[in-house]
């Protein structure tokens, strides 16, 4: 049941941000909050340099061949856009630069603080062309401050985020285990949503307005944002947490909720067993009990609260043989079945084919013409009942669109095109 | 004068709990909605209870703890019995001249009270409704429940993180509650600008545990695409882009890049660490100039990638024995200033503290809170030159803004409020009132 691209393309409902264009001039750190606005239905034209951007040689590769239309990461980042590329850094790339920026709603840029203003393309000049123009720079650390110059990239944000300090291992599970940065790419999806956020206040306060704006967006921030309640425990004790294999970093030490399985996979039980309640103790007692593996969970004196607690560790310990005597799927969806909050720690194998995810039709089928194929996308995280967020295309070919763009709406002749070809404009 | 807000007029019915949902509410308060959130006190938010973030010498209870004061800042609180009639009829009349109405419950609770999507738009025809189970409203398994950590292993997000050959280290925090707040926001916003070009209102069904699947980045593709296997030697590569010794494979990091890890530094105490990376031959000539060109690193086989990779662990040893002798803020600047890219492994208390960019940026906003105080609340991490984000008012004490929410905005009278209080609709008959619950109703 996925979902066929080509076919929910050609379906009547636009997009809940149709009708809006953005100029994305973005690297790794603006790529994903472009593919937002443009899943959900907006106009997102990428402007590449000549050639194509880096983040094309950013692995792994179709078939592990690098090369710049091969890059799965450059495809998972820049579905649903149109790309066209131009040099700002020429006079003349500058101008036709300028020339779209009356039709266009929103500038996503994330170059150095101070770039576009040095090559005559700041928000002051680009607001006299178009009031209306809400203008983001998405920058490591924003445009101001002591940082502001600074070298960054994902690793060096999730650790200066504070990430790394709550991600890791306890010491008798991994000794010396390094503070650990959770999934590579995060933090330009943290800078992403938040800066989605902060583009769509404004477009908001521009449909009841009419005034454009600039958003300083820093990446640093929205990561120093994205640690839960690790701030607000300081400032409420001055206590620093610890991390723990598999569970929230805390004060104390908590007990265990990441359980091995049988066949060698793993349960969240989001909860330890000191945090139930005495009925809940029993209704789990009661299944593994099934299998003759509650121990004594089911005796009496767990009706007493304080005794459960006091037990914390000896019925994680029996939780956790009994974790290990099932296999992985059967023991979180019987927990999910009896009502507890349970996930496998599932590999991309073990989403495949998911059934809820497929009613959900969550896979999309992407279709790759100039290869003749089709791949399966991650599609929608929600559902939108009168506007649907979709993937509409593939990620666009270096210079794709160029003649759309520049022929079609700037009205270039096709031997103006191909000068500015030749002399490195595109 | 105070500058507008972008979401100034907007009114949001928030009957959200724990963190994800308060957290998307949150925001919209942020941006200047006028967020209500609506609470019972026999089924109290779950981080009104949070005992670790009760400061010392403040007296333990509801309003008294810093998680829900920072997840709940800007929002009003009132506190209505959806399971009366009239508690009910109540909350039909705010819904009614409201925005958007935003919840987190499991995926069938608001259709039992009357109050599913249908419904909403009889009340209000162009309304906005987000809803943030974790399993989404569609789908076989949509009475499936999640916290943020469970949301997080199921998405993929989880197996990501940890040293091969060991267990998942998982992520230290519910990151799946802070998404599931930022996204719960984007729905909404994406939503209300599809009302503002349309007139329409819609049901926005969100999953919090399919949030995380596309943050798992090229790991989706590399599977459907190029059929990688996951469970692999050398995955996850810990804080390094490939690890030493097991099969060259991409590790979905970035650009491969040698050196590229965490290294203890001076004092050794347990956020005594750095990170660097250097993505090219010249970053990687810029930290061996900076680290007094020993004869370790200038050696030639570290002069490539490839060298890079295949001696990565004595390399690593090698910059561990430097960077031991610095201090982590003192080795950033160095490094920051020679053009090679590093940062401090932060702690909250760090970023708090000593952390001169978010200072500078005003990362951190003191307001007063009747419990707690002079208060730091977390600011908004972009700056709009208009129409600015604010955190402008602590969160509500429960049911702090009964009397103005029912009788300023819904126009009941005061007796009315006062015989909501004595049957049970606006406060539970046999709790105490706080005293600021009294002396409002005087």
């Amino acid at each position: 049941m996925t979902q066929d691209a080509s076919k929910i393309t050609n379906g009547h409902m636009p997009g809940p941000l149709s009708g809006l264009r953005v100029l994305e001039l973005s690297d790794e750190k603006g790529q994903f909050c472009g593919k937002l606005m443009a899943d959900l239905g907006a106009d997102v034209i990428k402007i590449e340099p000549p050639g194509g951007q880096n983040t094309r040689w950013v692995g792994p590769f179709l078939d592990d061949i690098p090369h710049r239309e091969r890059s799965l990461s450059f495809w998972h980042y820049n579905t649903s856009k149109r790309g066209i590329t131009l040099n700002l850094d020429s006079s003349q790339g500058a101008v036709l630069f300028q020339r779209m920026i009356p039709s266009c709603d929103i500038i996503l840029e994330t170059f150095k603080p101070g770039y576009m203003e040095s090559i005559g393309l700041g928000y002051e000049t680009l607001s006299r062309l178009n009031s209306r123009l809400i203008m983001c720079s998405l920058t490591p650390f924003g445009q101001t401050g002591p940082w502001k110059d600074y070298l960054t990239s994902d690793l060096l944000h999730l650790a200066g985020g504070g990430q790394m300090a709550s991600s890791g291992y306890d010491a008798e599970d991994v000794p010396d285990a390094p503070p650990i940065a959770p999934g590579g790419g995060n933090a330009w999806h943290i800078a992403g949503h938040y800066t989605y956020m902060g583009i769509m206040s404004a477009v908001y306060y521009r449909d009841m307005t009419g005034e454009g704006q600039y958003i300083d967006a820093s990446v640093h921030e929205a990561c120093a944002l994205t640690t839960e309640g690790a701030i607000a425990i300081y400032l409420s004790t001055g206590d620093v947490v610890q991390r723990h294999t598999g569970r929230h970093a805390s004060v104390d030490y908590s007990t265990k909720i990441q359980m091995s399985t049988k066949g060698g996979g793993w349960v969240n039980l989001t909860r330890s067993g000191s945090n139930l309640t005495p009925a809940r103790l029993n209704t789990l007692a009661k299944w593994m009990d099934e299998y003759g593996l509650a121990d004594d969970l089911l005796d009496e004196k767990y009706r007493d609260v304080a005794v459960l607690q006091e037990n914390g560790i000896h019925i994680a310990d029996v939780l956790q043989n009994f974790c290990g005597n099932m296999p992985q799927d059967e023991l979180w969806q019987g927990g999910q079945e009896r009502d507890f909050p349970w996930g496998a720690i599932r590999s991309m194998e073990d989403l495949m084919g998911d059934a809820h995810l497929e009613d959900r039709e969550f896979f999309v089928e992407v279709e790759h013409p100039e290869l003749g194929r089709s791949f399966t996308y991650p599609g929608a995280a929600a559902i939108y009942n009168g506007s649907p967020w979709r993937i509409s295309r593939r990620a666009p070919l270096v210079g794709e669109h160029n003649q759309e763009i520049f022929c079609g709406e700037l009205r270039l002749s096709p031997a103006e095109l191909t000068v500015l070809a030749e002399s490195g404009v595109i | 004068m105070a500058l507008p807000r972008p979401l100034e007029g907007i009114r949001v019915v928030d009957f959200t709990w724990v963190r994800a949902g308060p957290w998307a509410a949150r925001w919209l308060g942020t941006f200047g909605a006028e967020v209500i959130k609506v609470e019972w006190p026999e089924n109290m938010d779950m981080l009104r209870q949070n005992r670790f973030t009760v400061p010392k010498g403040v007296e333990p209870g509801p309003n008294s703890t810093g998680q829900f004061a920072d997840t709940n800042a800007t929002k009003r609180g009132i506190t209505v019995n959806v399971r009366t009639p009239k508690g009910l009829e109540l909350l039909k009349q705010l819904i009614s001249v409201s925005d958007i109405v935003i919840e987190n419950f499991s995926s069938r609770i608001m259709q039992r009270w009357g109050l599913g999507y249908d419904e909403l738009k009889k009340l209000r025809p162009d309304i906005v409704y987000i809803s943030m189970a974790g399993f989404g409203h569609t789908g076989r398994h949509h009475y499936y429940g999640t916290m943020g950590p469970a949301a997080a292993a199921l998405s993929g997000l989880t197996f990501l993180s940890g040293l091969p050959g060991e267990p998942p280290a998982g992520w230290g925090w519910s990151y799946l509650d802070d998404t599931g707040g930022m996204y719960g926001a984007m729905c909404a916003l994406t939503a209300l600008r599809h009302r503002s070009a349309t007139g329409e209102g819609q049901h926005v069904d969100l999953s919090q545990m399919i949030t995380g699947i596309t943050l798992t980045g090229s790991a989706f593709l590399d599977r459907t695409v190029n059929g990688r296997e996951s469970r692999r030697e050398g995955y996850p590569p810990g804080n390094r882009t490939v690890w030493p010794g097991a099969p060259l494979a991409h590790n979905y990091r970035g650009p491969t890049a040698v050196p590229h890890n965490s290294y203890r530094t001076k004092g050794g105490n347990y956020n005594d660490w750095c990170v660097i990376a250097c993505f090219s031959e010249d970053e990687w000539q810029k930290l061996t100039v900076l680290m007094g060109s020993p004869e370790w690193a200038t050696a030639s086989k570290y002069d490539t990638l490839d060298g890079r990779i295949k001696h990565q662990e004595e390399l690593d040893q090698g910059v561990e024995k430097w960077t031991a002798t610095l201090e982590k803020y003192e080795l950033t600047t160095l490094c920051q200033n020679a053009g090679v890219r590093a940062m401090p492994v932060q702690s909250s208390e760090d970023r708090v503290e000593h952390d001169a960019q978010l200072r500078q940026r005003d990362m951190y906003v003191p307001m007063d809170h009747p419990m707690l105080g002079t208060w730091k609340f977390q600011n908004a991490p972009f700056k709009l030159s208009k129409s600015p984000a604010v955190v402008s008012s602590p969160p509500p004490m429960i049911g702090h803004h009964n009397r103005e929410i029912l009788e300023d905005l819904l126009g009941e009278s005061h007796e009315d409020v006062l015989a909501g209080y004595e049957d049970g609709t606006l406060w539970p008959k046999e709790m105490p009132k706080f005293k600021y619950v009294e002396e409002a109703l005087r």
